[in-house]
């Protein structure tokens, strides 16, 4: 996986990099260019000025004018160079001590600029032209050392190089920034997604960049689309579950009022089978209903909803005066969707204020271990008992209607949270005690005593 | 003991209804939630048994309805509807009692008596007052190891007055109580039944208090 961040740093270095070392090498190549073709223009003015020193003598004899040289020209090795040629006669500057210069052939009134190897190995710029003055061929040569300007334009460089290094560090750091700031809305899409796993929010915010909206928007349209599934499912649910059991109602009522008086074994068969029918519409609608881990739905809130579901119970077995004790370690929510938790907590807490004495026990931890603890002190579940527990989610010696299915409706719930149940007797209060991990506890056999 | 049904299924509400009659309730049969709405909060019910699933009006909604209104009859939901989102749902609305379909006639009436129990503050398994103790199944009552039966309107006239034993009860709040709205209601009729009971059951039984009423016991 490639960060976004950082293939785009990448490129923007690389485009970087390659466009100031191309401007570097124009602009060395340039100033390197201006300042030769000055030295140059320079070295043509002493030609001319040399030329115009130069003075022949009777008897072919050359001299040139000692106020027409320039200092810099008598100091041997100064950097500065002439040689004038007149017919095979030559003078030298001083400079050039008893070192030479090679005169390359130009024809009269043209110019050659050339770089040539001078005393002391120097790099040279050499101007040579060739004119006719008072009908006599005079050859002249002005060379000036180019190592001066050759380092002057290497530190130029160099220090381009230095300010073009920190300007692309300092690009990169504000693009650096610059990116942090235009994918912070892509940092909150992905916080809020985790949010929606947690079931904290149900969509995602839609204040992003235009070129992840779509995105947004497309995740957004999918949540929506699966809640108003769940919604549909449950609520058509409901209504099979009115439609069949209404009739099953009155079958029930049918055969307790025209059977039972009677033939009683008839009636007792007809009872088994019409509660079995029940039995078998409960679990399988219950089951439909079952949220499972849907994203965006919202969460069992321990604060909101644990509340008026004990007070549902409490009212519900009002002849119970039921001490309930709770104990919420830093958990706000379960990780279930509501209306699971509603079902899951509602059957278990239910089912321990049937069978319970005088007290009920809830812990829930969100930390390792279960995350559910329900316990009672009523009578509890032999051996035998816990194992069909275990299997079916059936309390063995319950008989009367609608027991039956409050605990095989929790199995199914912790298996939709793919997680595990595991019933056991109370070590405290004495009664069952039923664990709910969310991960199953490993080499858990679902039963423990 | 005036008895409010809010069922649309035909059937189940018909007979729903002729089992709390023969009950020696007063029964008055809703199918839909509107109706229910209205004549639960125009007459004084002793108690309510509401379906859910209502049309034109939901059974939730219509609790709401009455809730509001300062109805405080006790309501028992009867209902398909069995998750326990709908029974916080319900009975966080203001519901007493939740019982799922199918149910037995008998835990419906049992619900529906401890409701009634509850709700007049009465105790025990069987209701009594000032000695007497009626015996809703047989529809009979008794006394110091006597036993006298009864006809459906005098066990529906004693158990109303023994639900409210010291309190003076008006002819026309004993009509309310004792007939369904269809019946024909004459309150010279109450005359009638109290007089058989005392002639049952003694004449110190019930007292009356002129341009009053009657009261079960002593009024003092």
């Amino acid at each position: 996986m490639t960060s976004l961040r950082a293939r785009l740093g990448l490129s923007l270095m690389l485009s970087l990099v390659a466009t100031i070392g191309l401007l570097l090498l124009i602009a060395g190549v340039s100033v390197h260019r201006v300042m030769e073709n000055q030295m140059a223009t320079r070295l043509a003015h002493d030609g001319d000025t040399l030329l115009g020193g130069l003075t022949f003598h009777a008897g072919g004899h050359v001299a040139l004018d000692a106020r027409r040289i320039q200092g810099i020209y008598l100091q041997p090795f100064s950097g500065h160079y002439f040689l004038i040629d007149v017919d095979g006669q030559l003078i030298r500057s001083r400079s050039l001590w008893d070192e030479s210069l090679s005169l390359p052939e130009v024809a009269v009134g043209e110019v050659s600029i050339r770089h040539v190897s001078g005393p002391e190995r120097q790099p040279l710029l050499l101007w040579s032209s060739s004119f006719r003055k008072q009908g006599r061929l005079v050859k002249v040569a002005v060379a000036e050392d180019l190592y001066g300007l050759q380092a002057g334009v290497r530190r130029l460089w160099w220090q381009l190089l230095g300010w073009s290094l920190l300007m692309v560090a300092v690009v990169l750091l504000i693009q650096r920034f610059i990116i942090a700031r235009s994918l912070r809305p892509v940092a909150d899409a992905v916080d809020d997604v985790v949010r929606l796993e947690q079931g904290e929010a149900s969509a995602l915010r839609e204040d992003v960049p235009q070129e992840v909206l779509p995105l947004v928007q497309e995740i957004n349209r999918l949540l929506h689309r699966q809640q108003q599934r769940l919604l549909r499912s449950r609520e058509a649910m409901g209504n099979m579950a009115h439609a069949i059991k209404t009739p099953l109602t009155l079958l029930q009522q049918l055969a307790a009022e025209k059977v039972r008086a009677g033939d009683k074994t008839t009636y007792e068969q007809l009872a088994h089978y019409i509660r079995k029918i029940n039995e078998l519409v409960d679990t399988s609608l219950r089951r439909a209903r079952i949220a499972g881990d849907s994203l965006g739905s919202s969460r069992f809130d321990l604060r909101q909803d644990l509340p008026v579901l004990v007070d549902t119970i409490r009212r519900l077995h009002r002849d119970k005066g039921i001490d309930f004790e709770q104990q919420l370690q830093r958990v706000d929510t379960l990780p279930l969707e509501q209306q699971d938790g509603m079902e899951l907590l509602g059957n278990l807490l239910d089912n321990a204020w049937k069978w319970a004495d005088s007290r009920v026990r809830l812990s829930v931890d969100g930390d390792a271990g279960p995350l559910l603890v329900i316990e009672d002190d009523g009578p509890g579940v032999d051996e035998e008992g816990l194992q069909q527990l275990a299997r079916r989610g059936v309390r063995h010696d319950e008989n009367t209607h609608g027991h039956g299915i409050g605990l095989s409706i929790v199995k199914s719930l912790v298996e939709a949270l793919g997680g595990c149940i595991e019933f056991g007797r109370s070590p405290g209060l004495g009664g069952l005690r039923v664990k709910v991990y969310c991960r199953c506890p490993e080499a858990s056999n679902g039963v423990s005593q | 003991m005036r008895l409010l049904l809010a069922e649309d299924d035909q059937e189940l509400g018909t007979r729903l209804k002729r089992f709390l009659d023969r009950q020696g309730f007063a029964v008055d049969l809703f199918d839909n939630g509107v109706d229910a709405s209205f004549y639960g909060s125009e007459t004084p019910y002793d108690v309510i048994v509401l379906d859910l699933g209502l049309p034109r009006r939901s059974g939730l909604d219509v609790l709401d309805d009455w809730r509001r209104g300062g109805i405080k009859t006790p309501v028992l939901i009867l209902t398909a509807r069995d998750t326990w989102q709908e029974k916080v749902q319900g009975l966080q609305k203001g519901a007493d009692d939740y019982l799922t379909k199918p149910f037995h006639e008998e835990e419906l009436l049992a619900r529906l008596l401890a409701l009634i129990r509850r709700n007049t503050q009465t105790v025990g398994e069987h209701l009594s007052a000032n000695g007497w103790v009626l015996d809703e199944e047989t529809q009979s009552v008794s006394n110091a190891g006597q036993s006298w039966s009864l006809t459906g309107i005098e066990f529906r006239l004693l158990r109303y007055f023994m639900l409210h034993p010291g309190h003076i009860l008006s002819k026309s709040r004993l009509t309310e109580h004792v007939y369904e709205q269809d019946a024909d209601k004459d309150s010279n009729v109450i005359e009638v039944y109290v007089n058989r009971l005392r002639q049952k059951l003694g004449n110190d039984v019930i007292t009356t208090r002129r341009g009053q009423g009657y009261v079960f016991g002593d009024g003092h």
